[in-house]
């Protein structure tokens, strides 16, 4: 138990692996225990093996599958868009202070705006296609990365840029061969977790005029009081999500190994 | 050439962020140095020998005055002067040959073979052939210290700035690496302007010792080391101890000096 709580110390993965199974196992038998014992009404607390089977109904009884191929596409290109942006313009950002100055007060406001009272803007200006949906994601995403991404910039030590300069490089060079290597791994954690971010505003894209994407399933199946699957649809989420974090991861730690001591 | 680098007339004053208060760093003053010579700066902490040797690195811009290089006056950093500073500047995401090799990497004036041919003598030179390909946060503080001195000599500076290059070592490893420096500088005769706060590290590897006062720093003693203990005794450990001592003991009381003066002021 003592090497269990060891102050700031690692596990080892199995241990870590086996304690979140059972993290997870458990939370499963609260919920099945309390479904089951009756205090609360099924419509309003299905048991676990109630939502897997219209888990199994959603993919056999309509196309549930397009609507996870759909969200995904949607939540993908709103993301790839805010990285190809949010990177560059973070970057100019911290290394010229009056890109920094031009900038950041109108993205800090824009980032301090709740998403979802936006989504009545960008239907008038976007319609009600893909585009609105795109927004509202990108929106999400956009204006927290790129202040994330100037941050990152601004943590790679001095030392690292001024060797650059004395050793004969540009500050173009100082760039591509220092800066944005010295940033990667910060770089790469914060995509990891504006990624996050991207799924949870999903629901909100997808419930305006929506007729596709697991968000719309999940909306439409409310109006039925269909909780299981409208629980379901919310645990696609949540699979979905800990899929990409952990690709996200797995990506991290075979591309910046040189990180572990 | 007896005045390779020349500080002339340079002056310095930092500013508050708000600009109400100014603190005069340094105030005008001249230096001239050899070619091929060890200048080490002493001087209380905070007096300025770091601003000045970051201004003639060209990463600190002085308020008047030039530094002249080989008669050319200097304006910003570049490859002819190549800086090792005290907190580990090797890069974490290159092996310790990469890390070398990249000092190589701005050069137009040699080869791909060239560079690969530099990057092996230097890492060899400062004991690292084995790490190669070691990571540079799997090595100690000591080792990547010798990879920032290897990379900056890969890169072919005139003249090498060292800023407490040793200063976060124990005593071991510091002493080992003064050693292997005394042997680099043996061997590539390199223009070297050193800042310590080692009274004895400074005597053990300068061809001169500059000792500044307290904030603003002006020079208030120049010492002709060589004169004194020749480079070979000093290397071979057989320098005259009475003169070693006595040296020690004049610099540590004008540093002493400076210090009570620096209190006053305070």
């Amino acid at each position: 138990m003592r090497t269990l709580f060891a102050f700031r110390k690692r596990l080892p993965r199995r241990t870590e692996i086996t304690l979140g199974v059972i993290g997870f196992a458990l939370f499963l038998a609260a919920w099945q225990v309390t479904a089951m014992s009756g205090a609360i009404r099924p419509e309003f607390l299905p048991t676990p093996g109630a939502v897997a089977q219209a888990f199994v109904l959603l993919f056999t009884e309509r196309d549930f599958a397009g609507d996870i191929a759909i969200s995904v596409g949607r939540v993908w290109f709103a993301f790839f868009l805010s990285v190809i942006i949010a990177v560059p313009l973070g970057l100019y950002m911290s290394t010229y202070r009056a890109v920094g100055a031009f900038f950041e007060p109108f993205i800090d406001f824009i980032r301090y705006l709740p998403v979802p009272a936006l989504v009545p803007l960008l239907v008038i200006w976007f319609g009600v296609g893909e585009a609105s949906k795109i927004a509202v994601l990108w929106m999400g995403t956009f204006f927290q990365l790129v202040l994330l991404i100037a941050e990152d910039n601004k943590r790679v030590p001095s030392e690292y840029i001024e060797s650059g300069h004395t050793l004969g490089a540009t500050n173009g060079q100082i760039m591509r061969h220092i800066i944005i290597p010295a940033a990667l791994p910060n770089m790469v954690d914060n995509l990891r977790i504006t990624m996050g971010w991207c799924w949870t505003y999903l629901i909100v894209a997808e419930i305006v005029a929506a007729n596709s994407g697991i968000g719309h399933v999940i909306w439409s199946l409310r109006r039925f009081v269909k909780t299981p699957e409208v629980m379901a649809g919310i645990i696609t989420i949540g699979i979905i999500g800990l899929l990409t974090d952990q690709a996200f991861r797995f990506a991290h730690a075979r591309l910046f190994g040189y990180l572990r001591r | 050439m007896q005045d390779f680098l020349q500080f002339k007339d340079i002056s310095k004053t930092f500013w508050s962020d708000d600009g109400k208060v100014e603190t005069p760093v340094i105030t005008p003053m001249s230096l001239s140095i050899a070619e091929g010579e060890i200048v080490m700066f002493l001087g209380p902490s905070g007096c300025g020998k770091t601003t000045l040797m970051r201004i003639a690195g060209g990463l600190e811009t002085q308020d008047t005055g030039q530094v002249i290089l080989a008669g050319e006056a200097l304006h910003g950093p570049d490859r002819r002067r190549g800086m090792v500073f005290q907190s580990y500047s090797s890069f974490p995401w290159l092996t310790v040959r990469n890390n070398i090799k990249f000092g190589t990497r701005y050069r137009k004036d040699i080869s791909a073979a060239e560079k690969d041919e530099i990057t092996d003598r230097y890492m060899t030179m400062v004991g690292l052939a084995r790490y190669a390909d070691f990571y540079t946060n799997r090595i100690s503080g000591g080792m990547r210290q010798r990879v920032a001195i290897a990379r900056t000599l890969a890169s072919s500076p005139d003249v090498l700035l060292m800023d407490e290059p040793f200063g976060a070592l124990d005593a071991q490893t510091r002493e080992y690496l003064q050693f292997q420096l005394m042997d680099i500088n043996r061997r590539e005769k390199k223009t070297t302007i050193f800042v310590t706060h080692d009274v004895e590290e400074a005597i053990l590897l300068a061809s001169r010792i500059v000792i500044f006062s307290s904030r603003p720093a002006r020079i208030v003693e120049e010492i002709d080391v060589n004169a004194l203990l020749s480079p070979q005794d000093r290397r071979d450990g057989n320098a005259d101890t009475q003169v070693f001592f006595d040296l020690r003991a004049d610099i540590l009381k004008i540093i002493r000096e400076e210090y009570s003066h620096m209190l006053e002021e305070t």
